[in-house]
């Protein structure tokens, strides 16, 4: 079970109905229900805006049309995309193995600084230094997840733990950058890095939007295909659906583990260097990432690690917080704003459980939990 | 605190239990007295775990009484069960591992006071132990005990909460030989102050050591009841394994160049401890070599040497003269050897995935499949649709996941597939366990037919009437060792069963 379907099992414990998993999760029935999830928690914050006074209509019209209704919107949503469909792709390809990188925070923070130093140290062609930074940028994200990798892939130490507290030391590391070894002594008032002076290249038509954006597309891209067409794929999802049996087959499973792992690393890594390259972000403080790892995480667990579902569902999330700064500007609380992303990304979780699983009345029969209980629920589920 | 003497403890008039359609007790009468050790004897799937549990009040009987000390009882639930005097010790212990053994004992007693320190949690502990003459230091914790006294909590646990009946599920399968003697004589002790114990085995030299009297069930079926006194080991092992002849398989006498030797080979199981002690066999090509014994016995680690999912700790093993000691599994693999896993779901199979994916997880790296990086997914999808098709496994297509196929399917799946991965030699373990009879032939007859097509099985079960009836020479194993070696013809049932109980041939003769 899910942490989630847990939680919503214990929820309906003291009810007369339980969760029943299905035996088959369609895929056409899945995307409508997180649909059905999201449009669901819009109604609900319909409701709770126009309780409170607002006038809901106003609102959703103000959001859309601040993402649909200029070309700045749009570009926003974007920039704001691409940090977090990186962190959330690398997360994706962890998830495939059944691993949680909860550290893509630590490990883009470490590809952004990375990329700063190199950027700020190196004289020569900007596109040389650009290809330069993305290199170490990528290294930096995979170093900075060995440990873990090591940890979990040869002495089965949790990696949920040592990834998560690894970003704390992350973030530690880029605040002594930005006071310390790589201050900006001229800009007196903001406590940040030199800036890097060079960005990448606009993208045709673009006033603020760089190649960048091309560059979690062309890895979602990679990665469906290697797990659509590859014997590497084939064995990653393997080794996510029975170690054992992944062992059994002869897969290298260790190793295997240790190699995916450095992969998500350097996924978010890169994404730090892509942030640090758009025009205007070029150098680090201690607010560079906007816990763009938290919400990549999210976005790869509601995807289900399925690759194109997380680029749908990052721009989606990207378009929720670029819709919430707008509504900020508009004189709406920021309280309100994150009760609403809340409401929002319950409905789409609620959404993901009601396509794994289903509710049922509990019969008396079912409840004792003995083998005669489970053989009598196996031939249902198909006929929904 | 026992009951009137004359009554018996526990009695059962006609129990029957089908587990989906297929008995596994078939109108059974037992009857334990009180202050008796009664041994419930039988092979694996005879039905003596099932009778435990429906007394313990875990399943329901479909049919039949259950009386308590003279009083017809319907138990719901363990906790009905407990109430009225009867607990069991399973298996695998249930103890909260942190824990200390006073907090084991006192966890969800309803004599446990309500406010309570632990120096009254450990008085009340040495108190009670001091009455029962069974000792633990009640400050440890769970992890810190060896299995044998774990195994004193548990049964602590029990006698706590008022049991009179002491049910003992194989007991000794976990201990060491010096803890089994220390079990042995608490439970007399216990039986000697006035419980009854039911003590499951099939071991024949503990129902003589510990029983007062026995009972042989075999294929759900009460066979005898007797006094313990008076039976010989070859009587006991005749009853539960049967008389039953074999039909319409051909055995062979087959001369030639082995296709596998193990040589002196010792190995340790997953706790540590050596579970093949010094093995030597050979398996030619184009015979099936069964390995008879009861489970746990070093069958999974045999099984997992040869397949190169275990190391060894000395010896060596060839396959056709090539030694394959140190080769990887896929090295073993690709020279022609098949494996039917003990542990078909949890081993040969992944759930979650769909069916044509498992149907080459043996295979999916050879040319066949792969070239370079890419794995060819039509040539998968044609693979998959034709085993499903020969293997004669019902599903809707090959994009289900293998966790939507019946548990028989999923068998007939993996059967099929390491046949056909198996060009030299097919290590096939409980091939047919958990089967119905018509899928239990149809694997037999994919075994048969390696056989005859010139590949070497070596066959591990541990019902003998399936080693006897397929093979054409019997390798008896006891606790990792070898025992002996018979061919078909010369096989006597009698002694196999002997030997499978640890008997050595001296004993027997």
């Amino acid at each position: 079970m899910t942490p989630l379907a847990s939680i919503a099992s214990a929820v309906l414990s003291v009810t007369p109905w339980r969760l029943e998993r299905r035996l088959e999760v369609d895929a056409k029935r899945a995307a409508l229900t997180r649909i059905g999830g999201a449009v669901g928690a819009m109604v609900v914050v319909g409701i709770l805006l126009l309780l409170t006074g607002r006038n809901a209509f106003l609102i959703f019209w103000q959001a859309l049309d601040a993402i649909f209704g200029r070309q700045r919107g749009i570009e926003g949503v974007a920039l704001r995309g691409i940090p977090i469909l990186m962190t959330a792709l690398g997360v994706a390809l962890s998830l495939r193995m059944k691993v949680w990188n909860i550290g893509s925070d630590g490990q883009f923070l470490m590809g952004a600084l990375a990329a700063v130093g190199v950027g700020i140290h190196m004289d020569g062609p900007g596109w040389l230094v650009l290809i330069l930074m993305a290199a170490a940028a990528t290294l930096a994200g995979a170093a900075w997840i060995l440990v873990p990798a090591l940890a979990r892939a040869y002495w089965d130490v949790n990696e949920i733990i040592t990834t998560l507290l690894l970003n704390f030391v992350a973030l530690q590391l880029v605040t002594w950058s930005a006071l310390g070894f790589w201050r900006d002594k001229e800009a007196a008032v903001i406590q940040s890095t030199r800036e890097v002076p060079f960005t990448l290249p606009g993208l045709p038509g673009a006033n603020s939007v760089t190649i960048a954006l091309l560059v979690p597309l062309a890895i979602a891209a990679v990665l469906w295909w290697v797990f659509r067409s590859t014997s590497i794929g084939y064995e990653i999802d393997i080794i996510g659906g029975n170690p054992r049996a992944a062992g059994f087959a002869g897969i290298a499973v260790r190793r295997r583990i240790l190699i995916v792992m450095l992969f998500t690393g350097a996924i978010a890594g890169l994404g730090g260097m892509l942030q640090l390259s758009a025009p205007g972000a070029q150098a680090m403080n201690a607010g560079f990432s906007a816990q763009f790892g938290l919400s990549g995480f999210i976005v790869a667990a509601l995807a289900g690690a399925a690759f194109w579902g997380v680029i749908g569902g990052g721009l989606f999330i990207a378009s929720m917080f670029y819709a919430g700064i707008v509504l900020q500007t508009k004189g709406l609380s920021v309280y309100i704003i994150f009760a609403i992303y809340g409401v929002i990304l319950t409905g789409i979780a609620l959404g993901e459980i009601a396509a794994r699983y289903r509710v049922v009345r509990r019969d008396s029969a079912d409840e004792s939990g003995t083998a005669a209980g489970q053989a009598a629920s196996a031939p249902q589920g198909a006929g929904s | 605190m026992t009951g009137d003497s004359a009554r018996p403890a526990v009695e059962t008039r006609g129990i029957s239990k089908a587990f989906g359609g297929v008995a596994a007790l078939d109108a059974v009468d037992f009857e334990v007295r009180w202050s008796e050790v009664h041994a419930l004897v039988g092979e694996n799937g005879a039905g003596k775990t099932t009778l435990c549990n429906i007394l313990a009040g875990i399943y329901r009987a479909d049919a039949g009484q259950v009386i308590v000390d003279g009083t017809e009882r319907d138990f719901r639930s363990p906790a009905h069960a407990i109430d009225a005097g009867i607990g069991m010790v399973h298996q695998h212990f249930r103890l909260v591992e942190p824990m200390t053994v006073a907090e084991n004992i006192h966890l969800g007693w309803p004599e446990t006071p309500g406010v309570v320190s632990q120096r009254t949690l450990n008085e009340r502990t040495e108190q009670f132990m001091g009455e029962m003459g069974l000792r633990v230091d009640p400050t440890a914790k769970i992890w810190q005990l060896s299995v044998g006294e774990q195994q004193r909590v548990e049964i602590l646990r029990v006698l706590a909460r008022g049991a009179r009946v002491l049910i003992l599920d194989e007991p000794t399968a976990v201990l060491t030989a010096k803890e089994a003697e220390d079990l042995f004589a608490v439970v007399r002790e216990l039986a000697a102050g006035g419980l009854s114990v039911i003590f499951i085995t099939h071991k024949l030299r503990e129902v003589l050591a510990v029983s007062d009297r026995l009972t042989v069930l075999r294929h759900g079926i009460r066979e005898i009841t007797r006094p313990t006194e008076g039976a010989t080991a070859s009587e006991i092992a005749r009853l539960m394994t049967g008389e039953e002849r074999v039909l319409n398989v051909e055995h062979r006498v087959v001369t030639g160049d082995p296709a596998l030797e193990l040589r002196g080979v010792s190995a340790l199981n997953d706790r540590g401890i050596t579970a093949l002690h010094d093995v030597d066999l050979t398996v030619r090509s184009g015979e099936i070599l069964g390995i008879a014994g009861v489970s746990g016995n070093g069958q999974t680690e045999l099984a997992e040497v040869i397949c190169a999912l275990r190391g060894l700790e000395s010896g060596a093993i060839t396959v056709d003269g090539a030694d394959i000691t140190s080769m990887s599994v896929r090295a073993v693999t690709d020279i022609g050897v098949g494996h039917i896993p003990e542990d078909r779901i949890g081993m040969g199979m992944v759930l979650s995935a769909p069916v044509k994916d498992n149907a080459v997880l043996h295979s999916y790296w050879t040319e066949q499949f792969s070239q370079g990086l890419n794995l060819n997914r039509q040539s998968v999808i044609d693979f998959a649709k034709k085993l499903v098709e020969t293997a004669r496994v019902q599903t809707r297509s090959v994009f289900a996941t293998a966790g939507q196929l019946s548990g028989g399917n999923q068998q007939r799946l993996v059967a099929r597939r390491e046949a056909l991965a198996a060009d030299r030699l097919l290590v096939a373990a409980h091939p047919t366990r958990g089967l119905d009879v018509n899928a239990a032939q149809e694997v037999r007859s994919t075994i048969l037919d390696k056989r005859d097509s010139g590949c070497a099985v070596l066959l591990i079960s541990d019902d003998l009437d399936e080693v006897l009836l397929m093979s054409d020479r019997i390798a008896v194993i006891y606790e990792g060792r070898i025992m002996g070696v018979f061919d078909a013809a010369d096989a006597d049932r009698e002694h196999i069963g002997l030997l499978m109980g640890g008997h050595s041939i001296t004993e027997a003769a």
